[in-house]
């Protein structure tokens, strides 16, 4: 490669390093620097606080729970998210035709307002809403929102019926690129339908599911809006996550040095699980031979 | 070699960054005035009626002040006008006054030094005088003498009853203390098992500013509003407090409360008393027409303990106000000072905010100026707000009121509430929670 190769490719990629120093590299450097002190930026004067922020974020009550929240999303959210996509990935596969606008419409969720289908979620659930009256005919009556596998699970729903049509968009180009001929060759073997999903299929649809996966885990350390909305983090920190812990400190408390340090330890905890999740997923792959 | 070059080109990207955001510094003494014309930017607050009023105001003011400019914008909401107003101050883009500000954040702003006295404004003591708020203005002084608030609007607020239901149940009129309203709920169970006193999901949640609205609204009238805070000393009423506690845990007990989320619990009078604002009244007028005053629904003040004079009860003050901002340039402030007397040396500016809005403006005169006579008469609902202006108490104006309030949800109210403590420890954890906060 020339000299000339070498800087014409900086040149290309400067845009997002560029993108990449102001979005991500000077915030993190100015969260780390804010996490030492107790400034709440707006105050003039501010004093450096030392591992103070760090330690008390530890042992807080908020800190916690947004820690054992986020794998209890997780356990719901990511199997509840997978299967749906699934789901949807093999319906749209099976129909003759229009397939791109079918996905279309199930990826239209993913774009819609947060804050618009929490608000919708909280009507349907409401104690008086036609759903629970209905329920409550049959002697159900589920405190939706007020108890907290219920809460979770509500919220769980909703971030996975946003993200089903995106990833099921990524899973149906993984089914795309299973050859035709891997079927037909099946079809001469005798297999059943359930062999032929197992055996071939979730093999070969694995590539696209890992980044599913990943990014289905990733959704998990970052929920806001939803839990914002409809618990507020509660019903007793049931659903109190990350964000909705840091937003609590830096906006309510005006604690912005706390709520970095809590930002930190934040990413630091999604660094460490994203990564052994996916050694994990990876090995798991490895030993059915199908990376 | 290749690292080199690498961090050779993060540091340049660096710096130059760095170069771009030192360019946003500008003068702004230069910026606000230009050609002899001095232009402010007003936030108002994130709703149609009150942004339409402040850009009918400043309209009007600058065509008798061509000089100053007002530049009407609403309130950012990322994802509350709180965090929106912080944002601002924190990335130098605060406009140089607003008006939506309670008396919580306004201390947390001042202490900070974001805020500019408004007792140093130029003529402030004629604003007060013209406005006939020197009263109400004594209640809003900060824990370091100075005033950094101008209250606009001052709702005293006020339980709802559903009188339909009540007469039903054979009460003429709401009840006045806590044990004929037990009474009240007693009689409720017995006839409508599925109806509920009090319905509301916010009693079962900490977020701090729920708790104006059920525990400050039944403790200022319990303890005669005595102040909670008082600097970093905890100054709660432990009896008052308790009597709280206890009366809500009896209506716990008798099934009386409902935390779910619900629609419309009391118009539809699945419960059949909540807090109620002023700006319900308009709410309904458009939404609930069948709710009608003493025929639906009822207003009154809050419910005492036994014993208690049943007259002059003390409630909470939903009080917001407008401020200045200390980054302000001095031309700005001059000119925001100009603004605010203008607005308030006339008492139509005032009458008008109050058809638009509905919210009782904080002054002294409220119910003795002409001007607003023939509103009132027009508009009965809100003439018990007006009358109830002298008994309400205003937020403390603590910078630490979002943790002391979080903790009297998180520590007592709710766990009451909920049936999870009793009064004498729920109010003992709260306080041990508070005094630690305040440390």
């Amino acid at each position: 490669m020339s000299k000339n190769q070498g800087w014409l490719g900086w040149l290309f990629a400067s845009p997002y390093l560029l993108y990449a120093i102001i979005f991500f590299l000077l915030p993190l450097v100015w969260s780390l620097f804010l996490s030492v002190t107790d400034w709440n930026l707006i105050s003039p004067t501010y004093s450096f606080v030392g591992i103070d922020n760090y330690t008390a974020a530890l042992k807080s009550q908020g800190v916690q729970s947004a820690f054992f929240v986020t794998f209890k999303f997780m356990a719901v959210f990511v199997p509840l998210v997978i299967a749906f996509s699934i789901i949807v990935a093999l319906i749209v596969q099976g129909l003759p035709r229009f397939k791109g606008l079918f996905l279309i419409g199930f990826f239209l969720p993913y774009l819609a307002s947060g804050v618009v289908s929490s608000l919708i979620v909280k009507g349907i659930l409401s104690y008086n809403s036609p759903l629970n009256e209905f329920l409550r005919g049959f002697g159900i009556d589920i405190n939706w929102l007020g108890s907290p596998f219920a809460a979770l699970f509500v919220v769980a729903l909703i971030i996975a019926w946003k993200f089903t049509g995106y990833y099921a968009l990524i899973l149906t180009s993984g089914f795309e690129s299973i050859s035709k001929d891997v079927y037909e060759a099946a079809l001469i073997d005798g297999v059943t339908p359930w062999q032929r999903f197992w055996k071939i299929t979730f093999p070969l649809l694995y590539p696209a599911l890992f980044t599913v996966l990943i990014l289905s885990i990733g959704v998990t350390f970052g929920i806001f809006t939803e839990v914002y909305q409809l618990t507020g983090g509660g019903p007793n920190f049931a659903t109190n996550t990350w964000q909705m812990e840091i937003f609590t400190k830096a906006f309510s408390n005006l604690q912005a040095g706390y709520a970095s340090a809590i930002a930190i330890i934040a990413s630091i905890v999604t660094f460490i699980a994203i990564y052994i999740i996916r050694k994990l997923l990876e090995l798991w792959g490895k030993r059915n031979g199908w990376t | 070699m290749k690292f080199k070059k690498a961090a050779s080109l993060v540091l340049a990207a660096s710096l130059t960054v760095s170069g771009l955001a030192a360019c946003s510094n500008g003068d702004k003494s230069n910026e606000s005035t230009k050609d002899g014309v001095t232009t402010i930017e007003f936030w108002a607050a994130p709703n149609p009626t009150q942004q339409v009023y402040w850009k009918e105001i400043a309209e009007e003011f600058t065509k008798e002040n061509p000089d100053i400019k007002v530049n009407v914008s609403p309130m950012k909401e990322s994802p509350t006008s709180e965090a929106g107003i912080q944002s601002a101050i924190a990335g130098g883009s605060a406009p140089t006054m607003s008006e939506n500000i309670n008396r919580g954040f306004a201390a947390q702003l001042s202490e900070s030094k974001a805020l500019l006295p408004l007792d140093e404004l130029e003529g402030w003591d004629e604003i007060k005088k013209n406005r006939n708020m020197e009263d109400t203005m004594k209640g809003w002084e900060f824990a370091d003498g100075h005033q950094y608030v101008l209250p606009i609007y001052s709702n005293a607020m006020l339980f709802g009853w559903r009188l339909d239901v009540l007469k039903e149940l054979g009460f003429n009129e709401p009840p006045k203390t806590y044990s004929e309203m037990l009474e009240v709920a007693k009689k409720l169970k017995e006839k409508y098992p599925d109806k509920y006193v009090w319905a509301k999901p916010d009693l079962a949640d900490p977020t701090a500013w729920k708790r104006w609205f059920d525990f400050f609204m039944l403790y200022n009238a319990a303890s005669d509003g005595n102040k909670f805070v008082e600097g970093t000393e905890f100054t709660g009423d432990k009896k008052a407090g308790e009597q709280v506690l206890g009366f809500v845990e009896e209506l716990q007990k008798a099934d009386a409360l409902m935390t779910r989320q619900s629609k419309d619990p009391f118009e539809t009078g699945l419960g059949i008393f909540t807090d109620i604002g002023p700006w319900t009244i308009p709410y309904w007028a458009d939404k609930f027409p069948e709710m009608k005053l003493n025929e639906t629904y009822a207003l009154a003040l809050p419910p005492v303990p036994d014993g208690m004079d049943t007259e002059n009860v003390k409630t909470f003050a939903d009080t917001k106000g407008l401020v200045v901002y200390a980054s302000a340039t001095k031309e700005q402030q001059k000119a925001a000072a100009e603004f605010i007397k203008w607005v308030y040396s006339n008492p139509e500016n005032d009458l008008k905010w109050l058809e638009k809005t509905s919210l009782p403006p904080a002054r002294d005169d409220l119910t003795t100026n002409d001007t607003f006579k023939e509103f009132f008469e027009n508009n009965p609902e809100l003439q018990p707000y007006a009358a109830a202006v002298p008994n309400a108490i205003p937020p403390m104006d603590n910078s630490k009121y979002n943790d002391i309030q979080t903790f009297i949800g998180q520590h007592a109210f709710n766990p009451v509430v909920k049936g999870e403590k009793d009064p004498k420890t729920a109010w003992k954890d709260m306080q041990e929670a508070i005094e630690g906060a305040l440390k």
